[in-house]
């Protein structure tokens, strides 16, 4: 993480504060994950940071290297807080995957499209009801969309045109024990909500 | 107005919009009845509310496959969670049928669904609400635009004569399958080709003619070769194969048979019958070829052999 540019919008205690609302939401999340799979879920410490448009990539970058990935991406909007979750898939993980949710049909591409979309689902929505939850936040979550099926992490978000210079990004990689599965998932605040989110946050640290 | 009847004239309110608004509402119990059917769903099914009133989903609505339905369902009664499903994964979840002459162009409804609790008092999930949009135009758009992109595609790397992959869409797969062969070794052939006396054949019957003998050319060659074999046009009567995986005995064996089929060929056009045969000159990959150009080179010099040597025949190039 030390190429990212430094944080100039949040400070060391929102950060923290971040991460910890962040660790119980991705909890809960890994829960209802383990509920519905039975399966233990390991869970690393989330990186919160504030990351510039051009790093948007790098960010990406980091999740899977000269691998193929699959990847769904969600927009979530409430209380004048808003933005997008991507979750990014190993592709090598779907056969894993089919067996934990019990998948039965081929595993071809529409089947892979399935799992993405059972899984997605079930992590993002946990994960924003844990998060919307601490802050007092009912988001609301519009129709996921598929970012593309089996290419390279760099063809899944163009490059340039962001609206935005710099935002709150928050990542979370997820690993199933025993199983080849990998995923990320990266939460991306639009640049306006990052003053009401750290609001919120300071409310919560008085 | 006072507060309360404030109150109820705003659930008035909500309940004309949700009857009216242009999206589907159905609630379901934890057996799948369903509870309400708002006039979306009503206006496209034909069916009122009182006729699907309490009657489980998947006996009014054969389409939805139930085992597929429950498990993005299940989740939301015992996770809490909201869950969705779009068209790329299935079309439809109700069957409905294009009410809209003019403007739709599908036969169905595109539908995207989302799927989220209903918390009772208690806080467990016994009803759940299924939202279903119509996302026929934009299916259709991007189905639309898929379509136009494959077909770009293919013009783009298109030889409209002959069908076969034109110069620049060759070279680029040539220069990847190079550079496999690098990392391989595997000993793959270049084959170049061309039409002997060509000119002569337009000269005397004429372009059509010219043109002719050229698709018919193409066909062979899209028979002869194997499904991973590339086979371009090069230039006007000039052809190129890469015989993928191929040692040079078997590139001649190949070529051979190309060769022998062209020259037993008659070719019919509205008052002639052409003749005509192919010189053919064989490269097998060496690692001596650093650039995919000096491959080229090779096949090209054993052509220039063939022809030499009286044409109608096949040369390997050989390394020294």
């Amino acid at each position: 993480m030390g190429a990212y540019a430094m944080a100039t919008l949040i400070n060391e205690e929102q950060r923290d504060c971040y991460q910890e609302i962040t660790n119980v939401a991705m909890g809960q999340a890994a829960d209802r994950l383990a509920r519905l799979l039975n399966v233990y879920v390991i869970l690393p410490i989330p990186k919160v940071n504030m990351i510039s448009a051009s790093e948007l990539h790098m960010a990406l970058a980091d999740t899977a290297v000269n691998e193929d990935v699959s990847a769904v991406c969600q927009g979530f909007i409430g209380s004048g807080i808003a933005g997008e979750a991507l979750l990014v898939f190993n592709d090598a993980s779907f056969s894993d995957l089919a067996e934990l949710m019990k998948y039965k049909g081929p595993l071809d591409r529409h089947g892979e499209l399935e799992l993405l979309m059972d899984v997605s689902s079930v992590l993002i929505g946990a994960c924003l009801q844990g998060i919307g939850e601490q802050l007092e936040i009912s988001f609301n979550q519009g129709h996921p969309v598929v970012l593309g099926q089996h290419c390279h992490v760099d063809d899944l978000v163009k490059s340039g045109n962001h609206q935005w210079s710099q935002t709150l990004a928050i990542e979370i990689h997820y690993e199933i024990e025993n199983m080849n599965i990998n995923c990320d998932l990266l939460l991306l605040f639009t640049e306006d909500s990052v003053a009401k989110i750290n609001q919120q946050v300071d409310y919560l640290l008085d | 107005m006072t507060k309360s009847s404030f109150e109820f004239s705003e659930m008035h309110w909500l309940m004309d919009v949700l009857q009216s608004i242009d999206v589907g509402l159905v609630i379901l119990d934890r057996e799948y009845k369903i509870q309400l059917w708002n006039g979306f769903m009503e206006n496209h099914s034909g069916l009122r509310p009182d006729e699907v009133h309490d009657k489980p989903l998947f006996e009014s609505f054969r389409d939805i496959p139930e085992t597929w339905f429950r498990q993005k369902a299940e989740p939301v009664f015992e996770l809490k969670t909201r869950t969705f499903t779009i068209w790329e994964q299935r079309p439809y979840l109700f069957k409905f049928k294009n009410y809209r002459p003019i403007t739709g162009r599908a036969s169905t409804m595109y539908q995207n669904s989302s799927i989220i609790p209903l918390e009772s008092i208690d806080g467990s999930v016994k009803h759940i609400c299924l939202i279903i949009y119509d996302v026929t135009d934009i299916a259709v758009n991007q189905e639309d635009l898929t379509k136009a992109n494959e077909n770009l595609a293919y013009i783009s790397q298109t030889d409209s004569l002959t069908e076969l992959f034109n110069r620049g869409f060759w070279e680029e797969e040539f220069q990847r399958e190079h550079k496999r062969c690098i990392r391989s070794q595997n000993p793959s052939c270049l084959v170049m080709f061309d039409i002997d006396h060509f000119k002569k054949v337009n000269d005397t019957y004429g372009h059509q003619a010219g043109d002719e003998v050229i698709r018919t050319l193409s066909s062979i060659i899209k028979q002869t070769a194997r499904e991973t074999d590339i086979c371009g046009r090069y230039g006007g009567e000039e052809f190129t194969i890469l015989l993928v995986d191929t040692d040079a005995a078997a590139a001649v064996h190949f070529t051979e048979r190309l060769r022998k089929k062209v020259a037993a060929l008659i070719v019919n056009t509205d008052q002639h019958e052409i003749k005509f045969t192919i010189s053919s000159g064989i490269a097998q990959f060496s690692p001596n070829f650093k650039k995919h150009t000096q491959w080229i080179e090779a096949a090209d010099k054993a052509l220039y052999h063939a022809k030499e040597n009286g044409r109608n025949k096949t040369t390997v190039y050989q390394n020294k």
